[in-house]
């Protein structure tokens, strides 16, 4: 009979200590609750009229009950508009989303910004009856409109407000679907089901409306669980996944997930665990990340811009950690070549500088922070060596007979041999370097020796300075006086890669030419010691 | 002859148990005297009627059933008729819900209620949301709104012509229980002729509690609406009266500037406009000065004689208050005012009211967290240039940074009341702000000592609104408690107390004369007090929800109050009649203000924009005249949308510059 039932008035009795509340009882109270609860909440409207408002808060029914010196209801007074949730299983019972605060969270936010103090701004609304087109003013021509809408707003508010959290619903199958794979996710991202998983992202087509639910889970997982690296690289996965699927229009929802992708490139710490290879987690972020800047840079102009300036920015800060600079380093060079040689290679020395005592036995005794440095070293040279392969690539064929450079590289392997017995002193890395010098010329095992140097945790192979200029008197030695011509021409055609090469060959040593093609190594090897003898001689 | 004891036994039975105490009297009476008998013995009709009305005394389904009968026979009655049937509607509607209710019988009067609801939804919503949680016989009777209603009747104009075809309706279907509903609680006037237009039944929407018959009565007493004598705009008019041409032209430029550079250091940062401005204003003073003697020609409002003791005012007052009088620019409908708008940020949603002063300078705001906080806008504008928003964090001026915290602040903070501060009002010169809170107090701020000078102690509920006179010195507040009071600045006890309405007073306003103070309340009435003998003299009935804004013409003669609906109502004070209403505004009305000569009448709604009205028309057109005129006379000139900012108060400066101020608020 009354909207309060006579249970309601039972359970509130029975909070209160009163267990035997006769059912004749409650039946009478019921009614009564009810013309209370609307006296108060008409005296709630009387405050909120008094308080210039057309919205109802907490404060109001506070007011309402202060009017009849009733305590006010505590806990409600947060100060924004409440948030309705739909019960489920109701169509017209609703509730307060209240979710638990870890204090510790809480405790460990950064303080909020201070509010803004209260100001007075004045502005013309109207000269003589007509309204200046000012920014402070509603635009003239859609003045009608707006305040149309405004008014419907108004006029249920409230029940606006309840719609909005169940205007999205989805079906029973899909919350399913959502449920089973974030446990999977989160539970056993190694198993079999996972890898099914992972292919049905990437391929059903249903999977729209989910979208929205999968970003937020990433972006709420990803921030929560820093320290577990395989709920991470899983993470990392389902993104993967996402982006594959042809059917999943999943632009609007980029930048939310970009923050999450983003620190699994670059955060100080992925995973608890030494084991934890989180090298591989940054390269297949770095991965993910170009794949997201090939497919919407140009629907988001700004996007590689701001995800380049953020790992730029943690490459060039000498203060994080060497993890953040390898993050940095794979994203940038996952980007193509034209980023590696427009933001990579020009910083590449000052921060070769700084690099390189981590990089010394004598003056980096801690082992993890030298394997470290010699992961970014590694990454750094196959940055600037893929930038610079790009870039030979489109060199124009050389003029010369095929015949003459077999000859060239085969002198080179002559004039190489020292160079390389100083490497395979070292007894871990000549097998699988070897293998591949066969072709690439003795010069490349020395750029494996560099790369693999760190996973056979040993210090050696590296190329100090003496070393380098060995090397660069041995292609001096052996070929300026041959490809002078060749040399000419090529250095009228670009001028500006030879100089890039020249650099990195003064950098890196001749790790770098392992990256130059094969079919062109003999000439552009050519080219670039004839440059490199341009180089010293100018400089001598 | 046992059967007709037994059924003279039950009529006067039936007429007790209904309190019908003269015709039970009457009929004692018949019997003692068996002079004339009533032949209802014999009239098997009668008989039966009487017969059948005990059988179903309380068979509850009979109120459901007649009043769903009636509700589809007055809605396929012809159409010339019908709105003056359904008006009847209404009023058997809720009395036959509480009918069942006082009967005990919940549920039905529950589903009942439910069924009929929206058709009355639009015009009464309010009243239903009240009578919606009445669920007992007590509730009944504690319920003010219920038991007004239940003792009362309600008037109902009707045409000879419908009230033949109701009560023909009524007889033929004999049903009672809308018979009786209609016999006991509506009171027809039948008029002869034409059915009424539906435009005119302003009376029928109201339910009041007071007996309409007391409003007519209340409404008969002698009113003097008329302005002061001596005021200084009739000082002014003599005066311009003697002044030459020529000397009157030299007087007026030199003035024009002076009032422009003083304009200037208020608005600056505006200079833009203000070249352009100077030319016009000048161009505006001099067809002003060439209306006002036509304006005068036209019958003056008549002068009374101020029945309080009036403060005096120093002369340089006068002197400046001449002048703004001198310069004012002449409003129309076809010249409209400038409107200057400060807009209130990051206010976080406490701004509960705002207050400009008279000539625009000051900007009061009342806040949730009981404090008051005064901005000085021609200190702004000095320091800021174009940015006001930048002057506030620049602002280093020593007096702006008084308060505890020494922090810098735009503004001076007054703090002393202990609850929300709901409304401010500033004295006319400027130099006291008054304030009310929900703290029960008003309290007097002194804006040249930054401080509190008197907290007023008089309300027992949350004071809703206070407003200085048109002189100072007297100020009015209106209650949660139901009265209003009038007060002196120098005494701390009211002088008067206005009770008789039956809800809360919501908004008051001094009449131009000082000698009235107008009440909006929440009973939807809007009642006229005289100050002198505190007597209620006046009821203005019409409005369909609570009042909200008030304002008076400055000739005394048009009252306009605001309301919840957006609905705003021009009355005319001496004939306590509704002229028209005007619509327009989907919100709340927060404020209505008249331009000075009383030509505009500005308002503003929570939708955000500010509404200018021309009411010059109606104002020039003598009563008898208005009932052939078309009842839209007074008409919309202007709607000024702001971006999103309710307007919550308008203040027309002497000068009619219209100023306006509200809170910025996103989440509309």
């Amino acid at each position: 009979m009354s909207i309060v039932a006579k249970e309601t008035i039972e359970v509130i009795a029975q909070s209160i200590g009163i267990n035997n509340l006769s059912d004749d009882a409650a039946l009478s109270l019921a009614p009564d609750v009810e013309y209370r609860m609307r006296e108060i909440m008409q005296e709630a409207i009387q405050c909120m009229r008094h308080s210039r408002r057309t919205i109802l808060t907490t404060d109001d029914v506070d007011g309402a009950l202060n009017l009849r010196n009733v305590e006010p209801v505590y806990g409600f007074t947060s100060g924004g508009p409440l948030q309705f949730k739909r019960a489920i299983g109701h169509r017209d019972l609703f509730y307060i989303d209240d979710r638990d605060v870890d204090l510790k969270e809480v405790i460990e936010a950064p303080l909020p910004k201070a509010p803004l103090d209260t100001g007075v701004a004045c502005h013309w609304l109207a000269i003589e009856g007509v309204q200046p087109a000012i920014p402070e003013n509603a635009p003239v021509g859609v003045i009608a409109a707006p305040s149309n809408g405004n008014t419907h707003e108004q006029k249920d508010e409230l029940p606006v407000d309840i719609r909005l959290p169940v205007k999205h619903v989805l079906s029973r199958e899909l919350q399913l679907y959502f449920d089973k794979i974030t446990e999977l996710t989160l539970r056993k991202s190694d198993s079999a089901l996972f890898k099914e998983a992972l292919v049905s992202l990437a391929t059903d087509s249903g999977l729209h409306p989910l979208v929205p639910y999968f970003t937020f889970f990433v972006a709420d997982e990803v921030s929560r669980g820093l320290n577990d690296y395989s709920l991470l690289f899983a993470l990392m996965r389902i993104v993967w996944s996402l982006l594959q699927n042809p059917h999943i229009h999943i632009e609007p929802y980029l930048h939310q997930l970009m923050p999450s992708v983003v620190t699994c490139l670059v955060s100080k710490k992925l995973g608890n665990r030494i084991a934890d290879n989180h090298w591989e987690l940054r390269d297949f972020t770095a991965k993910l990340v170009a794949l997201i800047c090939k497919r919407f840079g140009h629907v988001y102009n700004t996007l590689q811009t701001r995800l380049t300036k953020t790992l730029l920015n943690a490459l060039l800060d000498p203060k994080r950690a060497l993890t953040q600079h390898y993050g940095a380093i794979q994203g940038l060079a996952a980007l193509g070549p034209n980023v590696v040689r427009l933001l990579i290679l020009p910083n590449l020395e000052p921060y070769l500088r700084l690099l390189e005592p981590e990089l010394l036995l004598e003056k980096q005794k801690n082992e993890m922070k030298r394997y470290e440095a010699w992961r970014v070293y590694g990454a750094l040279l196959r940055a600037a060596g893929q930038g610079i392969y790009e870039r030979l690539k489109i060199f124009p064929p050389l003029p010369s007979p095929p015949g003459h450079t077999i000859w060239k590289s085969k002198e080179k392997v002559v004039t190489a041999v020292p160079n390389k017995r100083k490497a395979s002193m070292e007894p871990l890395e000549d097998e699988p370097a070897l293998k591949k010098i066969a072709t690439d010329g003795p010069i490349g095992s020395l750029a494996l020796v560099t790369t693999l140097a760190p996973s056979g945790q040993n210090d050696a192979g590296q190329p100090s300075s003496s070393e380098k200029k060995t090397a660069n008197r041995v292609g001096k030695d052996g070929q300026t006086l041959k490809k002078s011509a060749i040399l000419n021409q090529i250095w009228k055609d670009d001028l500006n890669s030879g100089h890039t090469l020249v650099t990195l060959l003064e950098l890196l040593g001749e790790g770098i030419l392992s990256f130059i093609p094969s079919p062109e190594i003999s000439a552009t090897a050519a080219i670039v010691c004839a440059l490199l003898s341009k180089a010293i001689d100018l400089k001598l | 002859m046992e059967n007709m004891q037994a059924v003279n036994n039950f009529v006067a039975a039936y007429l007790k148990k209904k309190g019908f105490k003269e015709a039970e009297q009457l009929l004692e009476d018949l019997q003692n005297k068996e002079s004339a008998p009533i032949d209802f013995h014999n009239d098997p009709e009668l008989a039966k009627f009487i017969h059948r009305f005990s059988q179903s005394e309380d068979d509850v389904a009979r109120y459901q059933d007649g009043y769903s009968k009636l509700r589809s026979w007055t809605y396929s009655s012809l159409d010339l008729y019908k709105h003056e049937l359904l008006r009847v509607l209404y009023p058997v509607f809720i009395h036959s819900f509480m009918d069942m209710v006082a009967k005990g019988h919940l549920q039905e009067a529950r589903t009942f209620f439910n069924n009929f609801r929206e058709d009355h939804e639009l015009m009464h919503s309010r009243d239903l949301q009240k009578l919606e949680g009445v669920l007992s016989q007590s509730h009944l009777e504690e319920m003010e709104f219920a038991r007004s209603l239940r003792q009362s009747k309600v008037n109902i104009k009707i045409c000879q012509y419908s009230y033949d075809l109701l009560l023909q309706y009524l007889h033929k279907t004999q049903s009672t229980a809308m018979l009786g509903v209609i016999n006991e609680h509506i009171n027809f006037q039948v008029s002869s002729g034409q059915p009424s237009s539906i435009s005119d039944d302003a009376e029928v929407v109201t339910l009041i509690g007071s007996c309409q018959d007391t409003a007519n009565q209340i409404n008969q007493k002698e009113i003097h609406w008329g302005l002061l004598e001596d005021s200084l705009e009739e000082r002014l008019e003599k005066a311009g009266g003697l002044l030459s041409d020529s000397e009157k032209t030299e007087e007026e430029n030199k003035e024009g500037d002076a009032d422009d550079t003083k304009k200037r250091s208020v608005e600056s940062g505006k200079q833009g406009a203000s070249t352009k401005k100077l030319k016009k204003e000048k161009a505006l003073n001099a067809t002003a000065k060439s209306a006002r003697p036509e304006a005068s020609t036209t019958p003056a409002a008549p002068r009374v004689k101020a029945k309080l003791p009036l403060p005096l005012m120093s002369t340089e007052v006068e002197q400046s208050i001449l002048e703004d009088l001198r310069n004012r620019v002449q409003l129309s409908s076809v010249l409209l005012p400038s409107v200057s708008f400060y807009t209130f940020l990051n206010t976080h949603n406490g701004l509960n009211c705002s207050s400009i002063s008279h000539d625009g300078s000051l900007v009061a705001g009342g806040f949730s967290d009981s404090s008051l906080k005064v901005w000085d806008m021609a200190k702004l504008g000095q320091q800021g240039g174009s940015s006001i928003l930048q002057a506030e964090n620049d602002s280093t001026s020593s007096e702006h940074v008084v308060g505890p915290n020494g922090g810098k602040r735009s503004y001076t903070l007054f703090q002393g009341h202990s609850g929300p501060v709901h409304s401010a009002t500033f004295s006319p010169l400027g130099d006291f702000i008054l304030s009310s809170s929900a703290d029960t107090t008003i309290r007097l701020w002194s804006t040249k000592l930054n401080a509190n000078l008197v907290c007023y102690k008089g309300h027992n509920y949350p004071v809703w609104d206070v407003q200085f006179s048109p002189v100072g010195h007297y100020f009015a507040s209106a209650s949660h408690d139901r009265t209003a009071r009038i007060w002196s600045m120098d005494r701390i006890q009211p002088l008067r107390i206005m009770a008789g309405h039956l809800s809360d007073v919501d908004c008051v306003q001094w009449h131009a004369n000082c000698n009235y103070i107008a009440t909006g309340s929440s009973d939807k009435t809007v009642r006229l007090w005289d100050v002198q003998n505190g007597e209620c003299v006046r009821i203005f009935i019409g409005h369909r929800s609570m009042i909200l804004s008030l304002a008076m013409s400055p000739d005394g003669r048009y009252m306009a109050s605001g309301d919840e609906d957006g609905m705003i109502m021009m009355w005319d004070i001496s004939s306590g009649r509704c002229i028209t209403p005007l619509m327009g505004h989907t919100s709340c009305v927060w404020t209505v203000a008249f331009s000075c000569e009383g030509s505009l009448l500005a308002s503003g709604s929570a939708d955000c924009t500010v509404k200018l009205w021309d009411v010059t028309t109606s104002a020039k057109v003598p009563r008898n005249e208005e009932k052939s005129g078309n009842p839209n006379r007074l008409r919309l000139l202007k709607t000024l949308a702001t971006k999103s900012t309710p307007v919550y108060s308008l203040q027309f400066s002497r000068r009619n510059l219209l100023f306006a101020a509200g809170a910025l608020s996103k989440n509309l």
